[in-house]
């Protein structure tokens, strides 16, 4: 059994003695890749959350920011041979960190500005969209700087509801979230036409069905991810599978049963599925053959999370010729917020991903796809062309 | 500690601690597995991570220039649509860099055909302990004058950083084939080892794993790896296609003339690359046992594997610790691995000393104290337990040509007391100038050699009868 530590971050004792510091996470770590730092590793983090644990060494600004220049992508735990739970420790740690208000140099207006963002936009659906559409206006008014890295919002997509009907007893449901609904609602559009294509009856969550949490569990705000996840569950009952179209929000609902630690939560875990999983599992609708090469790229939360990845190849592969990767699915750096919060990192580890895209297909402007908005937005900002398998599928998709 | 990120930042910093009256140490990825780079004495760390590029590939000459932090596995990735690989593969090739391995010259899997690092280093351009740079070995296929590339592969930081490596590509074989046997006992396996040694066979690769620590890697790469097997042999020969064909028979046949459950060969390159996975994932999956471990790394003869195991076993039984077994089988290279619990009080003790009783049963069957993790500061103190004080004032003294302020990673391979010419420091220190050379430094040898002796293994080494120093140096 377990024990929690008495340190002041109350880690899991045996999580925490599990690493025997072997190293092969390192290779896997997007900020150790670009920074070359051990306290920039998993490895290196774990050190120091056991010396912080240990009372040897103080909860200080270099800790902080140790831990909060982690990606979460959770490579290094698919790596690790002895199955270290990093994800958790790290969610476990942000925790402490969040809740104790340690005083470290967080900045008033950083934690005003997590506030509203947290608490009140994306929990709240159709404050989200207002601030879309103010989004929106300023973009139009070239008031949103380049580097901030928006995407490029519709106003005719952004206008348009979503033709699926909330609530009732559908085959699937589409969960859509809320920045994907706000900012991606066109991958929603080819999501439901690709699922109806299989046949399946769909609908969307019932009211409070928005927001997942996966951002608040990142960033340690572990009692308000739980209340979302609790809505999350209400809002689509029954037994009938919950297809998420985003790697992130669907590592997280999978992780509801460890978030919430209830009957209800594990057995609404185990009805949560990738699009692309879902697809598989259901039968690929038929489609035409695209003479387009595709560039796959793995979500970190579909791919070392759910570990679902394989599946949008058995998807795509019948339509397109699919390009692998030769980089072990290390991160793009979105990392949900992480674009937006550590915007150095980000970009120097998107870097490496957008080399070694362009390297796998051997031109400068490759198809890729992605599953998940995060790094869809992250990637694009970059100039790719990237898009989700369903818009993909969509566009193939017989009659 | 400082990051230098070129070939010149690195000697730069190596210049200013020396400027500052300090020594130095080199880390790379931190994979070492003797303590090599741990730093003693508060040396400036020189950190080669950010040294990191591959700087030129000739696939006609099939060599590569690759700066000291270049990972392991991404050379051989940077030149796979070359045809080309990097054969040494420790297994941490995925984390370690081309600069530890240097240091340490690693092994791996692969090496019982194509020759550990050594073999692959044709020239190193290193910053010497004065902090001037200078090239060892040479591109030609004979470089002229003494053999330095070779002294300098292997010394562990102790004479100089190494700030560029040309490193021998090599071509992928043609045909490859991966075999998976499993044996209801270690005897079977250990005695198909040297059945297929003897046959005259050299497969690429010959690695053992007894049972606890297959079940352990199992549970990570789910490779299907039998878990009732008491060991298994993961064995890999390549070379043209019916000469692999060949092989796979032969070797086959010998595994099931020597008990042998099954014979599995891996289909395809997704298969093989998942057996090869687990075998490199061992030393990490330990974790699922306990949440330590004490990994040893002697050689033995080939002809002595199944004794030595067999003691190996017993120790740690007498000892009453889990014993677990991963290892270079070809070469006789053992990898005897404790796993323990710290938190439990008094069991560190037991773990040591199991250690050494490991390490002098593998001398005393005519082994050596490391096969390829290195000395470092690990078994720097057990140094006695195979050399004599002329072979240990012999290696001083090379160190010292290199670094004669001991400057380069003090404290690491040779045990204080190595060199006879330390006595002069130490009797400056204690203020005796009149002594005779002679008669004291016989003394100080004796004395100090006893001392680690004592310490080392209880007793000193009877072999060479004494610890007197043949060739005091004034």
């Amino acid at each position: 059994m377990s024990t929690r530590s008495e340190g002041p971050l109350g880690l899991d004792d045996d999580a925490l003695a599990a690493c025997v510091a072997c190293g092969l996470c390192l290779p896997h770590c997007p900020t150790y890749r670009v920074t070359g730092l051990e306290f920039a590793s998993p490895r290196g983090r774990i050190a120091a959350m056991r010396e912080v644990e240990a009372g040897s060494m103080p909860i200080d600004d270099s800790f902080e920011r140790a831990m909060t220049e982690c990606v979460q992508c959770r490579a290094c735990e698919a790596a690790c041979p002895s199955s270290v739970p990093f994800g958790h420790m790290m969610e476990d740690t942000r925790a402490a960190l969040t809740e104790q208000e340690h005083g470290t140099s967080a900045s008033r207006p950083r934690r005003a500005l997590e506030w509203v963002g947290y608490r009140l936009v994306l929990p709240h659906h159709i404050v989200l969209l207002g601030a879309t559409w103010l989004l929106l206006a300023a973009q139009k008014l070239h008031l949103v700087p380049k580097r901030l890295a928006l995407p490029a919002l519709s106003p005719r997509s952004l206008a348009r509801r979503l033709d699926v009907e909330r609530g009732g007893q559908p085959h699937a449901w589409l969960f859509t979230g809320c920045v994907m609904d706000a900012w991606l609602r066109d991958t929603h559009r080819s999501t439901a036409r690709v699922m109806r294509a299989t046949g399946a009856t769909i609908a969307r969550p019932g009211a409070g069905g928005d927001c997942c949490g996966a951002l608040h569990v990142h960033a340690g705000r572990r009692e308000e991810a739980r209340t979302l996840a609790r809505r999350i569950i209400a809002s689509m009952p029954g037994d009938a599978p919950v297809v998420v179209n985003s790697a992130g929000c669907g590592a997280a609902m999978k992780e509801y049963g460890v978030l919430l630690d209830t009957p209800d939560a594990r057995a609404f875990s185990a009805r949560v599925r990738d699009f692309s999983e879902w697809v598989v599992e259901r039968g690929v609708p038929a489609t035409s053959r695209s003479a387009t090469p595709i560039v796959v790229q793995d979500p970190c939360h579909l791919r070392h999370v759910q570990r679902s990845h394989l599946a949008v190849r058995t998807a795509l592969g019948e339509s397109f010729a699919l390009v692998e990767l030769d980089d072990d699915g290390l991160c793009c750096g979105a990392g949900g917020a992480y674009a937006a919060t550590q915007p150095e990192l980000a970009t120097a580890i998107r870097d490496r991903k957008v080399d070694a895209i362009r390297n796998a297909v051997g031109q400068p402007d490759p198809v890729v796809a992605s599953a998940n908005p995060g790094c869809m937005l992250h990637l694009r900002a970059a100039g790719l062309d990237v898009r989700h398998p369903a818009d993909l599928l969509a566009e193939v998709l017989d009659g | 500690m400082c990051f230098p990120d070129s070939a010149e930042t690195i000697a730069a910093a190596v210049r200013v601690a020396r400027r500052h009256g300090r020594p130095f140490v080199a880390r790379g990825s931190g994979t070492g597995l003797a303590g090599g780079a741990v730093p003693v004495d508060d040396p400036v760390v020189i950190v080669t991570t950010r040294c990191n590029r591959v700087l030129d590939v000739d696939p006609v000459q099939r060599v590569a220039w690759v700066e000291p932090g270049v990972l392991n596995l991404d050379l051989s990735r940077t030149i796979r649509h070359l045809g080309l690989h990097y054969a040494p593969d420790p297994s941490s090739q995925a984390a370690c860099s081309i600069g530890g391995n240097v240091a340490t010259n690693a092994g791996g899997p692969h090496c019982l055909a194509y020759g550990v690092t050594a073999m692959h280093v044709l020239a190193v351009e290193v910053v010497l302990p004065d902090g001037s740079v200078t090239t060892l070995g040479g591109l030609e296929p004979d470089a002229p004058g003494y053999d330095l590339r070779g002294c300098f592969v292997g010394s562990e930081g102790t004479m100089g950083i190494a700030t560029r490596i040309a490193v021998r590509l090599t071509p992928n074989p043609p045909e490859v084939a991966t075999l998976l046997l499993d044996f209801t006992s270690v005897d079977d396996a250990a005695a198909t080892v040297s059945g297929t040694i003897a046959s005259g066979a050299l497969p690429a690769a010959l690695e053992m794993m007894d049972a606890k620590i297959t079940r352990a890697v199992e549970d990570f790469v789910g490779a299907g790896y039998p878990r009732d097997a008491e060991a298994v042999l993961l064995v890999e020969v390549d070379g043209l296609a019916d000469g692999v064909a060949e092989q796979v028979a032969a070797v086959s046949e010998i595994g099931k003339a020597n008990g042998a459950r099954h014979v599995r060969v891996a289909a395809d390159d997704a298969e093989r690359a998942l057996l090869w996975k687990g075998r490199k994932s061992a030393f990490g999956a330990i974790a699922r046992i306990a949440p330590d471990y004490y990994l040893h790394d002697a050689v033995v003869p080939r002809s002595k594997l199944l004794d030595v195991l067999r003691r190996v076993y017993a120790i740690a039984d007498e000892h009453a610790l889990t014993m677990m077994n991963v290892f270079h089988a070809g070469d006789g290279n053992l990898h005897p691995l404790i796993a323990y619990d710290r938190r439990q009080p008094g069991v560190w003790e037991h773990v040591y000393e199991a250690g050494t009783e490991i390490l002098r049963t593998c001398i005393d069957a005519g082994g050596v104290l490391s096969g390829e993790h290195g000395v470092g500061l690990e078994k720097r103190d057990l140094m006695p337990l195979l050399f004599s004080p002329d072979d240990l004032d012999a290696q001083a003294r090379l160190r010292d040509a290199f670094d004669p302020d001991g400057a380069a990673n003090p404290e690491k391979v040779l045990p204080r007391g190595s060199r006879c010419g330390e006595l002069t420091a130490e009797r400056a220190s204690i203020g005796d100038k009149s002594c005779p050379l002679s008669t004291h430094a016989l003394w100080w040898c004796r004395s100090v050699g006893e001392h680690i002796g004592k310490l080392a293994v209880g007793r000193p080494r009877s072999a060479t009868g004494s610890w007197k120093c043949a060739r005091p140096r004034a």
